[in-house]
């Protein structure tokens, strides 16, 4: 392995390393961090950021961003809850909020996919408009643990075997995503959108529908990571899910995903997902100021787009490198010489 | 030494990127008043001489003169206008958001108020432009456009040579002949003009003296009254391997579509030539037809009537596609070379698009790469690591060998790929309509449409004429553009 192929593996593979180095940190400066209970809350705290990263690093390969996940998180639990309080029925609750999350999603993908409006500025819209009716239809109370169902408020604390259930969401909505983008032509179509829409269009794709889905599905399971922190904190907040898309960016663009689209793998978001649940963990373990981790949450997120943009120029010139040198053994043609040479 | 009769003056000016060598010892001078007409086919090198004049790249050896003043090392741009050296690019280089005044002094000394508007109204004069001085650049035609740009390069001293690379690939008719008088009332003032285009109709109108660059190098310089159309066809054409078109026995009709000018038509086995100007119809036409415009087209396919609203529609009843431009619309850099070519067709391989491993497709993939002569790293790298005429290849791979099509629509496709290159994509297209594709191809290059087609139809505007394939194609298709666009100067 040459040093211009060892520079893009390092490139790629950058952020499981530093969450190596990050456990081991914070292992060292408190001896109690490296435990199995300790391990398993930081998954339990990543499941819902988890539900939402997949889907949205899948929007974000194919050249989009949904900023408003995190009110819809929050709509759909007032939805749910506010149908759970009324009809006492756990399954007509996830129904509701789901559909919450689906409509919203739908709105956002019609607008993005089908009218070609930019799609930060759709979903920072959508982002108050989400965030606003959670507020409007609860009155900005929250609703108490008294009027959910006790078989809604069972699922903060289920557990099949010994494993919670949000663990077993997230490792299947894990294994969903790596199978979807690895072993699906829509997964295939979605990373060729990002990489190049014209050309994408012209291989056949329909990427107004691509896009259309991503935003429903990055909708569903907003609403369902917001029923599963509601389920978790045993009431229904207006609030819950706020902040929760710089939190999913952070995690997304950690994980090696191109901001511009293209690029980008499921591993890797998982990297970034429990990077950033540990760093949060850690500084709980050290006794950091809450205002001082909101703090840390923004400069993840900016430390993270910066390198995010320069990872893929590093791997970009690396790659160029290597085609430059690939050419010069070869030089077979090139799109500024024509004519000038004869086949051997 | 030198000789300051010249306006422009080059010797012996070789320019090598990398193993590549773009420019070949190219010597000659320009006299003051002459209008050279550049020629060459892409990749000629006439950009990169136009490059070297302005200093946005440097020769590796040799010099040019401008004025008798020797200039050994690379100019900035900068440097380059103020010796008097301006150029004029199809798509002036303005800022459009800004408006007429701050654009023609953009980036030079300007004098302050009333000075700086006088001077910018006896510019705009000079090239003939009646232009408000506020209004927004992007409000402008581009004829106007283009004037403002050469406004500019007056403001920026004495212009002493005009550089215009395809000034009229975009402009109608009247702007054409009024970028014409403007070029020749330069000249009358001394100026050296050297005049890049794609329209040899407009290159015998203007120009004085015609030079033609081939592979690097300067193969023709002499007067434009020495040339005819046949002419400056041979002078123009590359060495192909001559191909054997004798026994092309077409089938059923496959496509019957109306233009303006008339029906085109091609059968089964057939591969029919679209020829026309730099940008020109033909191209509208390929892209229409495969469901690729924003306006689809109707047409008869085997027969039936069809109109596809998107390449999707079209290539699932095997209408497939080539665009004219292999990296912004052909390819996914970032994707691998097999999924490149693959990924229109795993959805219907064993797995039906819902298991796709990563070897699914390498067979068919590992056949067109042998079939097409695909050289370069393995099937898992990135497209982009693949040289100019390797990734053309895969652009033409995905569209001949996992599936036989029915309608195969080419635009340009040996457009700035080596000789060898040209004859692996020239072959394997013609297997593909033995195969009984009928294959169209759209192209501004005639020697292309030469090297490749059975026949041709000549597109210009609403006319088209039908070009037999004889042993002079080549100037028969250049003679047939020249003709169609004679009418409309009267």
């Amino acid at each position: 392995m040459n040093a211009e192929r060892l520079k893009i593996f390092a490139a790629k593979n950058g952020i499981f390393l530093a969450l190596i180095v990050l456990i081991t940190v914070f292992s060292i400066l408190r001896p109690n961090f490296f435990t199995f209970a300790n391990g398993q809350s930081i998954l339990l705290q990543a499941a819902e950021l988890g539900l939402i990263a997949i889907p949205a690093a899948f929007l974000i390969m194919s050249g989009t961003i949904d900023l408003s996940v995190g009110s819809v998180a929050s709509a759909a639990a007032i939805t749910g809850g506010l149908m759970m309080s009324a009809s006492g029925s756990t399954l007509l609750g996830f129904g509701v909020a789901v559909a919450t999350g689906i409509v919203a999603g739908a709105l956002n993908g019609f607008l993005v996919a089908y009218l070609r409006l930019n799609s930060f500025v759709v979903t920072l819209g959508a982002l108050s408009v989400w965030g606003g009716l959670a507020l409007l239809l609860s009155d900005g109370r929250t609703i108490p643990r008294a009027e959910l169902p006790e078989a809604f408020r069972s699922i903060g604390t289920l557990k099949v075997g010994p494993i919670p259930i949000q663990i077993i969401a997230l490792i299947a909505v894990i294994a969903l995503g790596w199978y979807v983008l690895n072993h699906t032509t829509f997964g295939k179509s979605v990373k060729a959108i990002g990489g190049n829409e014209r050309a994408a269009r012209l291989m056949g794709v329909n990427v107004q529908r691509s896009r259309f889905l991503l935003f429903v599905a990055t909708g569903a399971f907003a609403a369902l990571a917001g029923l599963f922190l509601s389920a978790k904190v045993q009431s229904a907040n207006p609030n819950i899910g706020s902040g929760l898309e710089l939190e999913v960016l952070t995690v997304v663009l950690l994980g090696g995903v191109a901001f511009e689209g293209g690029v980008g793998r499921i591993s890797g978001v998982v990297a970034g997902l429990l990077f950033f649940r540990v760093l949060r963990a850690g500084l709980v373990f050290m006794q950091a100021s809450p205002f001082l981790q909101t703090i840390l949450v923004g400069a993840t997120l900016i430390i993270a787009v910066a390198l995010d943009s320069s990872i893929q120029r590093m791997i970009r010139s690396s790659w160029a490198k290597l085609g430059k040198r690939a050419a010069g053994r070869d030089p077979d043609d090139d799109g500024e010489r024509a004519e000038t040479t004869e086949r051997g | 030494m030198v000789d300051s009769t010249y306006r422009l003056e080059y010797s012996g000016v070789t320019v090598d990127f990398g193993a590549t060598r773009a420019l070949e010892d190219i010597t000659f001078s320009i006299a003051p008043g002459e209008i050279v007409g550049l020629l060459g086919h892409n990749g000629a090198g006439k950009s990169t001489l136009f490059n070297v004049t302005t200093g946005v790249i440097g020769a590796s050896s040799g010099a040019f003169s401008i004025d008798g003043t020797r200039i050994e090392k690379r100019l900035t741009p900068r440097e380059a206008a103020q010796h008097g050296v301006t150029v004029i690019h199809q798509e002036p280089a303005l800022a459009p958001n800004m408006s007429v005044l701050e654009n023609l002094f953009l980036a030079r000394t300007a004098p302050r108020g009333a000075e700086r508007r006088a001077r910018a109204h006896r510019a705009l004069e000079a090239v003939g432009a009646e232009i408000p001085l506020e209004i927004p650049v992007e409000a402008l035609g581009l004829g106007e456009r283009q004037l403002v740009d050469i406004a500019r390069g007056m403001l920026s001293g004495e212009m002493k040579v005009l550089l215009l690379d395809e000034p009229t690939a975009a402009l109608g008719r009247a702007e054409t002949d009024a970028l014409h008088d403007l070029i020749r009332g330069f000249a009358e003032r001394g100026i050296a003009v050297v005049y890049v285009s794609h329209r040899l109709p407009d290159i015998m109108e203007v120009c004085t003296r015609i030079v033609v660059l081939r592979g690097g190098r300067l193969v023709v310089d002499g007067p434009a009254s020495d040339f005819t159309p046949a002419k400056l066809a041979d002078a123009l054409v590359p060495d192909l391997r001559s191909l054997d078109f004798t026994h092309v026995t077409p089938g059923a009709e496959v496509v019957s579509v109306d233009t303006p000018g008339g029906a085109v038509r091609a059968r089964a086995g057939e591969v029919v030539g679209l020829f026309g100007m730099a940008g020109g119809e033909q191209f509208e036409i390929a892209a229409r037809l495969a469901g690729a415009a924003r306006t689809p087209q109707s047409f008869a396919l085997q027969g039936e009537p069809v109109r596809f609203t998107s390449p999707g529609h079209a290539i699932r009843r095997g209408v497939f596609f080539v665009p004219p431009d292999r990296d912004t619309e052909g390819l996914i850099a970032s994707e691998t070379a097999l999924d490149n070519v693959m990924l229109p067709w795993h959805s219907s391989g064993p797995g039906r698009g819902w298991w796709v491993s990563p070897r699914s497709g390498t067979e068919i993939y590992e056949r067109a790469r042998a079939a097409l002569d695909i050289r370069g790293p393995s099937a898992d790298a990135e497209v982009s690591q693949f040289s100019g005429g390797n990734r053309q290849k895969h652009l033409l791979a995905r569209w001949l060998y996992p599936a036989q099509p029915t309608l195969l629509i080419l635009a340009q496709p040996t457009q700035g790929v080596d000789v060898g290159a040209k004859l692996d994509i020239v072959e394997a297209t013609r297997a593909a309509a033995a195969r009984g594709a009928a294959v169209l191809v759209a192209s501004s290059e005639s020697d292309e449409i030469a090297s490749m087609c059975d026949r041709a139809y000549t597109v210009l505007g609403d006319r088209l004429v039908p070009v037999p394939r004889s042993s002079t194609f080549n100037e028969d298709l250049l003679t047939s553009l020249l003709a169609i666009a004679e009418p409309t100067r009267a």
